[in-house]
């Protein structure tokens, strides 16, 4: 498959960045706001705005739509067999994360769960590994290169995919290319599958996100800096390997709204 | 001679106890930080499961608790952060009051629909010098069980909540910075933040009449 969101997406919002302009650096004679603006880290502020606006529209008129009907048409089991699976197909993600990040352990477990939940479960709609205790866990490169020292740089907002920093982007991107379902080839039947697969993965993830993002919405004063700073507490949280037990493998992978994500209700 | 021995003994009895007494009270912090969280939260669950209680009667009992059990003023004086020195007194004494509501309406009203709701001491962990991080696990009938830390500190000899931590997301850091942002967006004034404020804690309350 080719990433149409990477090639077309991406240079498109940067033009967008450009054109938006940058945020005021505070004056240097107020070093609490500096530092502030640093920790932000958010050059691009208003542009960024913007585009959780553009995001704000889509999704309640189409994304959020669609989540409501898929949670409301489909069983729970149903449901939980989908993000199962598509938790099942970010193996390769995974495990490449667990072993460029040297974490033997982890990796053993992703291979093992991969192995039992793709036969025994069923072409992974069962997670059998969590029954045995053995909890799937999220990588992505994004986490693999901060393992490594690479700093998150600026924050970023990309419509559909959310709140990001360039680290994670970029990561995102070498994800996507290096995954070898969009590397096996072409052919109708191929491009069908990977469409049916995204498609999935994006209705999966907004009907994860269902509650935590109302809840922003009603509680927040500013829903931005609000996923703006949850955003970066989550993936700290990821990149020290302390997801609780209790979540499931999000298909996404660094789903990076501030949630983890959980078995489907 | 025996006499020497035995003071030298004694004294050195004293000095071990006086070496062990940093560590014990340390012991003790996170200890009586679980057992302070175990007590607020069992008085939690058995106010939202009460079937005597009505929705009013519920609501009000959550919020006594969670007054009780949280450091109100502390914990809103650390969400407004460096504004706090921006702000006049009379600002202040408004934000305190303001926060004070919209904390507990916001805690009230979300774990007032945590009917049938479970809950138990996961691992604690001691973090810093002064406070504790007890783990929680929270199960509710058809859903999914997750973790909350509640971060506990030592305010005027009293154990309290500071924080909340949703699987690795503290609710006083992401509220600062959209306070931060609020007051940022207006051109620097508090002021802004309060009138917010007042229309979000609108907003909560025609949402809980209806």
């Amino acid at each position: 498959m080719k990433p149409f969101a990477t090639r077309f997406l991406g240079p498109a919002a940067l033009v967008l960045l450009l054109l938006a302009g940058c945020a005021t650096r505070p004056p240097a004679d107020d070093p609490e706001a500096l530092q502030e603006f640093r920790e932000n880290n958010d050059p691009f502020e208003p542009a960024n705005r913007a585009m959780f606006e553009v995001n704000e529209v889509i999704d309640k008129a189409v994304l959020q739509p669609i989540a409501e009907a898929y949670r409301d048409l489909l069983p729970q089991p149903v449901r939980s067999g989908v993000r199962n699976v598509l938790g099942n197909l970010r193996t390769p993600t995974i495990l490449t994360g667990d072993l460029l990040q040297g974490n033997v352990t982890r990796a053993r477990e992703t291979l093992g769960r991969f192995i039992v939940n793709s036969t025994i479960g069923i072409g992974g709609i069962v997670d059998v590994g969590r029954r045995y205790d053995v909890h799937g866990h999220s990588e992505d490169m994004g986490q693999t290169f901060a393992v490594w020292g690479v700093g998150e740089g600026f924050f970023m907002f990309v419509p559909l995919l959310g709140p990001t920093t360039a680290r994670d982007l970029v990561g995102f991107g070498v994800d996507v290319y290096t995954n070898p379902q969009s590397l096996i080839g072409q052919g109708q039947i191929l491009d069908v599958w990977n469409y049916t697969r995204i498609g999935m993965t994006v209705v999966d993830t907004r009907e994860a996100l269902l509650e935590p993002f109302d809840m922003v919405r009603k509680t927040s004063l500013d829903p931005y800096s609000t996923l703006r700073s949850a955003y970066r507490q989550r993936r700290a949280f990821e990149i020290q390997n302390k997801e609780s037990p209790s979540g499931a493998v999000a298909p996404a992978g660094g789903v990076g709204f501030g949630q983890g994500v959980m078995e489907p209700k | 001679m025996q006499r020497v021995m035995i003071s030298r003994r004694f004294l050195l009895a004293g000095f071990a106890g006086i070496a062990s007494i940093p560590a014990r009270a340390q012991q003790m912090d996170i200890t009586r930080a679980t057992a302070f969280v175990d007590r607020a939260g069992q008085d939690l669950v058995n106010a939202i499961n009460d079937p005597r209680l009505n929705q009013a009667q519920r609501r009000d009992k959550v919020a006594s608790i969670l007054r009780n059990a949280i450091d109100i003023d502390g914990t809103g004086r650390f969400i407004l952060g460096r504004y706090v020195r921006q702000a006049s007194p009379a600002e202040l004494q408004d934000y305190q009051k303001l926060f004070d509501e919209i904390i507990i309406r916001n805690l009230s009203a979300r774990f007032g629909e945590y009917r049938g709701v479970k809950f138990s001491l996961g691992r604690s962990q001691q973090r810093t010098e002064e406070d504790a991080l007890v783990s929680t696990l929270i199960e509710r009938p058809n859903n999914p069980s997750f973790t909350l830390d509640w971060r506990v500190a030592d305010i005027n000899g009293q154990p309290k909540v500071v924080d909340v931590i949703a699987e690795g997301t503290s609710l006083r850091l992401t509220t600062r910075s959209e306070y931060a942002a609020v007051i940022q967006r207006n051109s620097g004034r508090v002021a802004s933040l309060l009138d917010a404020m007042r229309g979000q804690i609108a907003q909560l309350a025609a949402r809980e009449g209806g």
